[in-house]
């Protein structure tokens, strides 16, 4: 019996020796952070948007000398938006010890997926998109937003219907995936509770290209405004020149995805005109820190939507974290965890100072409107849950 | 007497918002049969005669619908067409009919016929993978990016939606019906009048019978992977036109619609690969209408699994019997 407990608890001992050991390299060994999101499939765009921006960020720290002498390596991870490769992923990830960080996943359901995946293993994750608010709520310590939660722009949109495009009737469709699902209950519990109870519910399929069925009906139900929550901005572009043929008059409010300028003002020829949407930032170009990126990525990779700055930033954040922590020449990821849960006041190119909250939440995420005109979007609106 | 009045009124007002639906989703519902039946014909006429499923069909369409959005970009510029508007609709989907064409006889001459005397699942493995180096061919060269067709400017302001009483007809939907109708009756006048035609039907009825009669079996079959695919390329360009984005990914969605409704309509028949297209245009369109817009592929498949289970040679089929 003492045998037995005496070789346990080496056992045990050995064993919580090596684990230590597993997570603690020196930085001389390497450094690399992965980038998971779905870089084939319908939402490659804006996956691709935000893996070439934080390439962006990667090459200027490596520009500058990289972390201790040591340059940076961005690993991409796909997950086609398929939850089970996306722990294919967060799996190869994990076993990577040279990997510190991760930027991503920006889709609510991989990060669901792969959230304890992550946490086991205390391995950063800063998503740029995920907005599903309970994904913050279930007490995982490694998961961090840059964008604000569903549940504020959820809220937000409501009062932004009801008070800007004082709106009466509203019909709302919703993709059916979980981001989209979550906006559109967030929304219509907010009218509901603004006392804008005629609302009308439908679903739409993403990609689909044709969504005249669903909009006959609309048409027939006749709305103040379309709330048209579609992840990317090109099935947006088609929402919302098809409304304009068959003749809707309800205004088009369309979601953070459709602001782009080439994918959905520029593809609906013209039937954007007056639309609204909705987006986690305020305009870059109205940022001035913002300039030496967008002059970078326009430069490289063309047109920037809305999802590409918050990546810049978040790997930014990421790597002065990894850098904070490679100053004593040992990195590891707990430290690297705590030194990213204790960002305050970090000045990007947002427009905002970031702080992440005792969840890992942005604090004081505001929603910003943008009104379609002309050629270009124009801020017309914040609404900060007021 | 009031009870019963203020219910009539109550049971009309709530049939009226779908009686008002009616007309234009039915217009909603030929346009995408006419598109569905022209990819539905592609695959019916190579199951006809060489009793395998052409996998890449889906992807034929894709490609056509790229051909006429590079055919449309060339000849726009600043989306000003450099020649008229109807010439250079014409020449969108004859190209994208021509290259499709040629592609579908380079297919069936690298992937099919060394396989030809091979096992059946053989031959469904050679056409899966073609589809699938075909979606990241275009993948790799096109981009993940849905492309938009800058369809607008061809038609003229006052022509582009015709209103009739409720029903808002898009002039792009009227040329898509008329041309995907125009085209089966073309194929059906070929089937039914021209020598090719009947050596057609005759190496579907039987291949080694219609060889014997001195039928070159393999230039028939080389025929109809063209007409095949030429057909599913039209369709690609007009969706493109229709509904103006195509990326590498729709030919997935829309081999399996196409597929379901040639097996819908009898695989094999191509009147029969028609009518099913054009009832599971209808039958999406009027899923949309009662139920909310997510069912309305699980009312389409299960109208086909009702069909299989009760007519399990399709709509227009054969029961062919065995051959002992």
């Amino acid at each position: 019996m003492r045998r037995s407990l005496v070789f346990f608890v080496l056992l045990v001992g050995m064993l919580l020796a090596f684990s230590a050991l597993a997570f603690s390299a020196d930085v001389s060994k390497g450094i690399k952070v992965g980038n998971a999101g779905a870089f084939t499939g319908d939402a490659a765009a804006p996956c691709m948007e935000i893996y070439n921006s934080a390439q962006i960020a990667v090459d200027e720290w490596n520009e500058k000398g990289g972390i201790k002498g040591v340059k940076i390596e961005q690993v991409m991870g796909d997950d086609a938006l398929d939850p089970a490769q996306g722990v294919n992923v967060a799996n190869k990830f994990v076993a990577d010890s040279l990997i510190y960080g991760v930027v991503g996943p920006p889709m609510s359901h991989i990060a669901q997926a792969t959230m304890k995946i992550y946490g086991a293993a205390n391995l950063t994750c800063i998503t740029t998109a995920a907005s599903k608010p309970d994904l913050t709520d279930q007490g995982f310590k490694q998961f961090f937003r840059v964008n604000a939660r569903n549940d504020a722009h959820g809220w937000n949109c409501a009062l932004f219907i009801q008070r800007e495009l004082k709106a009466k009737k509203v019909a709302v469709l919703n993709e059916k995936v979980a981001y989209c699902e979550n906006i559109a209950s967030e929304t219509i519990n907010g009218l509901k509770k603004l006392g804008v109870t005629d609302i009308m519910q439908d679903t739409i399929v993403a990609g689909a290209k044709d969504y005249s069925a669903v909009l006959t009906k609309v048409k027939a139900y006749g709305p103040d405004v379309l709330f048209f929550v579609a992840t990317t901005a090109p099935d947006q572009a088609i929402g919302v020149r098809q409304a304009k043929e068959l003749g809707i008059k309800a205004v088009f409010f369309g979601t953070e995805g459709a602001r782009d300028k080439k994918d959905f003002i520029q593809a609906s020829e013209g039937a954007a005109e007056g639309a609204y949407v909705y987006h986690f930032a305020p305009d870059v170009f109205a940022v001035p820190e913002a300039a030496g990126y967008v002059k970078k990525y326009e430069a490289k990779y063309g047109t920037i939507s809305g999802f590409g700055p918050p990546a810049y930033e978040a790997m930014n954040i990421l790597l002065t974290a990894i850098s904070k922590a490679a100053a004593d020449g040992n990195i590891s990821r707990e430290e690297v965890l705590k030194n990213v849960a204790e960002t305050k006041g970090y000045k990007g190119i947002l427009g905002f100072p970031v702080t992440f909250d005792k969840k890992g939440d942005l604090e004081g995420g505001a929603t910003y409107f943008f009104k379609v005109a002309g050629k270009d979007f124009k801020q017309v609106a914040v609404m900060t849950g007021k | 007497m009031t009870q019963v009045r203020t219910f009539i009124f109550l049971r009309t007002s709530f049939m009226d918002f779908y009686w008002q639906q009616l007309p234009q989703q039915l217009v909603n519902g030929l346009t995408l049969g006419g598109v569905y039946a022209l990819i539905a014909i592609g695959y019916t006429m190579v199951y006809g005669i060489l009793f395998m499923l052409n996998f890449a069909h889906g992807e034929i369409y894709m490609i056509g619908g790229f051909v006429a959005w590079w055919v449309l970009y060339l000849l726009t510029g600043n989306n000003v067409p450099f020649v008229n508007a109807g010439v250079l609709i014409a020449f969108m989907i004859l190209m994208a009919m021509g290259l499709p064409g040629v592609l579908g006889i380079l297919i069936e001459r690298f992937a099919y016929r060394p396989l030809r005397k091979a096992p059946r699942m053989n031959l469904l493995l050679s056409a899966l993978g073609v589809s699938i180096f075909l979606q990241n061919l275009v993948l790799n060269f096109q981009g993940a990016k849905a492309r938009s067709f800058a369809v607008a400017s061809l038609i003229p302001e006052g022509l582009r939606v015709i209103q009739v009483g409720d029903v808002v007809i898009s002039f792009m939907r009227i040329l898509v019906i008329v041309v995907a109708f125009l085209l089966m009756a073309l194929l059906t006048v070929m089937v039914k009048k021209t020598k090719v035609g009947k050596a057609m039907r005759a190496t579907a009825q039987d291949i080694e019978a219609a060889a014997f009669m001195g039928i070159d079996t393999d230039r028939i079959i080389v025929l109809v992977f063209f007409i095949g695919s030429a057909l599913g390329g039209a369709a690609g360009a007009l969706v493109g036109l229709m509904f103006t984005q195509v990326d590498y990914y729709v030919g997935f969605q829309a081999g399996l619609k196409g597929f379901t409704a040639a097996v819908l309509g009898g695989i094999g028949n191509i009147r029969g690969a028609m009518l099913g297209g054009l009832i599971l245009g209808l039958l999406e369109s009027l899923a949309t209408t009662f139920f909310p817009a997510t069912y309305k592929d699980v009312v389409a498949f299960m109208v086909l699994i009702l069909v299989l289970i009760f007519r399990p040679w399709g709509l227009m089929g054969e029961k062919i019997p065995e051959k002992v």
